[in-house]
């Protein structure tokens, strides 16, 4: 059973699953739980855009070229220059305005601040060494709260020391300073709630296998979990699935660096920002504004117009966006042998028998590409059919319709008389709870019918049946060298 | 070497923190009082204007609680959160950072606080089980602080009888 057990954690570190040091608990995607709900308390306690979330969450995990500390030094600056302009008296004078939500947008911090000697027209100015825009102000103010309040709060007292230092003189030096200290401050903090090593070790591998290349098909992606595989990484499917996602995001910017000159210059450092902006973008400015593995975990509870299953199907089949309109082959990889994968881990986890590893090993269970291509249809179907319902329950004037468009509506109508699923009884209680998810709703239904129509491309190119006995025959083979023997022993 | 591989993980992990910031929300749960908040409360004049909601969390959060103190005590030019040495009747002098505070019984009774000059506190806060006071310490006098506790004034009555108890938080800010 030891043998069991350190095969779990190896699965589980190249999985990228890292363990808190505080409590043990398993860390999954590079941070731990605390990093989020630091984030997360400055986000919503500010109403941060998407935008300066994304900008925010990259600074925090060091995301920033071509110096990951630049963020802090225009901080230490752009307290520097607070200090100066609101003859702030010690480090609690800045604390009350780095936490203040009143100063979350550029507009805010413009009202409040310019006209001062310690601003021009564009932002604020610490005398010829350094300057930013409204709009970054703002975002520095919220990269202050996160430094003075991350671990929930454990790091405040000494903070506010350093903002007491910076108030004493809030000169260039005195930023300069303070710059260093927020940055073995935040580098520290990297260290304990952000375990990236595993992370760095798989990309390194990736970058290694497309030796050069920026592009990649549903086969390098495979190819490479194969290899991965053999080495006795053993990751997961759909982990590979998702770094690949992320080097789709951020291929761009692969081997940006070394093109650059030693002095860096700022407009450099603009042209990064775009770049790394340009790699969140789909996250940052996606309407509704939210992820649809996000709009599937928090869907509310009313009327049932998607059962648990469906959830799960779906948050199944869109978990890799945007690969589910782009890959629809890895999406159904994943789909079914990421979950015979999941399903074989989850049995060494809990100490299944060696038979019972060796029988699901060979995919006998593995659902077909055909069946997952008419469950994806089944859903899309389903969608299209709740946002009929939706529209009916929302129009109730339709004197000025066409008559077709009437007469769809009445369809739904009578269409939504004949939905037998719990809470669909009561008119009011349906309005309302179509109401409350209409955004979503839409969303799904659009996103479900972009996967059945890339399905319907990929089963034209590529005969699902044989593809599908294909990929079997190459997972069940990888799953059986890795996990059957090692459960048997 | 090439950071590319670095950047990458860097990039991942603020997708998934991008991707799963809605979880950190636990609907159903009720607000906890936002930094900014509490930091409001902590700041706050005595027997001024205070946000009740920021109260209460105080009182029936531990967690909140915790963190205004953690607030509290960092703005504070002195904190003890428990008496330096207990004993078994009434306490009646202290040691909270460089201050001494000593209670004089007499009618009224006197809270006297002695420190270093150049940087006297101007308020005090007592913590004793969940019940709070906040006073304005007025100028000091040669060197020293003096407050009547006088019984007719209720906060000045009260923080005068959870000072005597070894189990009494105090702040000096």
């Amino acid at each position: 059973m030891a043998g069991l057990g350190i095969t779990i954690r190896r699965i589980e570190e190249s999985q990228g699953v890292a363990r808190s040091p505080g409590t043990g608990r398993r860390m999954t995607g590079g941070y731990d739980e605390r990093c989020a709900a630091d984030l997360a308390a400055v986000c919503d306690g500010r109403d941060l855009s998407r935008e300066d979330r994304a900008w925010l969450t990259r600074v925090v995990t060091g995301a920033v070229r071509p110096n990951r500390d630049k963020p802090l030094w225009d901080l230490a600056h752009a307290l520097a220059t607070l200090a100066r302009a609101t003859d702030a008296r010690n480090g609690r004078d800045l604390v009350t305005l780095a936490l203040d939500p009143g100063l979350a947008t550029a507009r805010a911090v413009e009202a409040r601040f310019s006209g001062g000697a310690a601003a021009d027209a564009r932002g604020p100015v610490l005398g010829e060494a350094w300057r930013t825009s409204w709009a970054g102000l703002a975002r520095l103010l919220a990269l202050a709260e996160f430094v003075l309040t991350a671990e929930d709060l454990a790091q405040f007292a000494a903070v506010t020391g350093w903002l007491d230092d910076l108030a004493a003189a809030p000169d260039a030096e005195g930023a300069a300073f303070l710059a260093k200290r927020l940055a073995r401050h935040l580098s520290a903090y990297r260290n304990v709630h952000l375990p990236l090593a595993p992370l760095e070790r798989r990309f390194r591998a990736i970058l290694g296998f497309l030796a050069g290349r920026k592009a990649f098909t549903d086969d390098d992606i495979l190819a490479f979990w194969r290899t991965e595989m053999e080495v006795g990484e053993r990751p997961g499917f759909r982990t590979v699935a998702e770094h690949f996602v992320t080097f789709e995001a951020g291929a761009h910017l692969v081997g940006g660096l070394e093109g650059l000159s030693a002095p860096v210059s700022l407009d450099a450092h603009a042209g990064w920002e775009e770049r790394l902006d340009a790699a969140l973008g789909d996250l940052a400015t996606s309407e509704p504004a939210e992820t649809l593995a996000a709009l599937l975990a928090d869907w509310p509870d009313g009327p049932k117009i998607l059962t648990g299953a469906e959830r799960e199907d779906l948050t199944d089949f869109l978990r890799l966006e945007p690969f589910h309109r782009t890959r629809p082959l890895t999406t159904l990889r994943a789909a079914s042998f990421g979950r015979v994968q999941s399903g074989l881990a989850n049995r060494l986890r809990r100490g299944g028998g060696g038979g019972e590893v060796a029988e699901r090993a060979t995919c006998a269970e593995a659902e077909s590409y055909a069946a997952l291509q008419e469950r994806a249809g089944a859903l899309a179907a389903h969608l299209a059919r709740m946002l009929r319902i939706a529209a009916a329950l929302r129009i109730a004037e339709r004197d000025g319709l066409t008559p077709e468009a009437r007469a769809a509506l009445e369809a739904a109508e009578a269409d939504l008389r004949r939905v037998r699923r719990s809470g669909f009884e009561d008119r009011p209680t349906v309005a309302a709870g179509f109401a409350a998810v209409e955004a979503a709703l839409l969303r799904l239904a659009e996103e479900a019918d972009r996967l059945k129509r890339a399905l319907a491309t990929l089963a034209r190119q590529r005969p699902l049946d044989a593809t599908f006995s294909a990929d079997r025959s190459v997972f069940a083979a990888a799953f059986t060298a890795a996990y059957a023997g090692e459960a048997a022993a | 070497m090439s950071d590319d591989a670095r950047l990458l993980a860097e990039l991942h992990a603020a997708r998934a923190l991008m991707r799963t910031q809605h979880a950190a929300l636990r609907p159903g749960q009720p607000a906890r009082p936002s930094h900014a908040a509490l930091w409001a409360h902590a700041n706050r004049e005595p027997g001024g204007p205070v946000d009740l909601a920021v109260v209460r969390a105080i009182h029936s959060d531990p967690e909140a609680a915790r963190r205004y103190r953690t607030l509290l005590g960092a703005q504070a030019l002195a904190h003890a959160p428990l008496a330096a040495a207990a004993s078994d009747g009434a306490l009646m002098r202290r040691r909270v950072g460089p201050f001494e505070l000593e209670i004089l019984e007499g009618a009224p009774p006197l809270l006297i606080l002695r420190g270093p000059v150049e940087r006297m506190p101007r308020l005090i806060e007592a913590w004793l089980g969940d019940e709070t006071v906040r006073l304005d310490l007025g100028t000091p006098v040669d060197g020293a602080i003096l407050l009547a506790l006088d019984p007719a004034v209720a906060e000045a009555d009260r923080i005068g009888h959870m000072l005597r108890d070894p189990a009494c938080a105090v702040f000096l800010l």
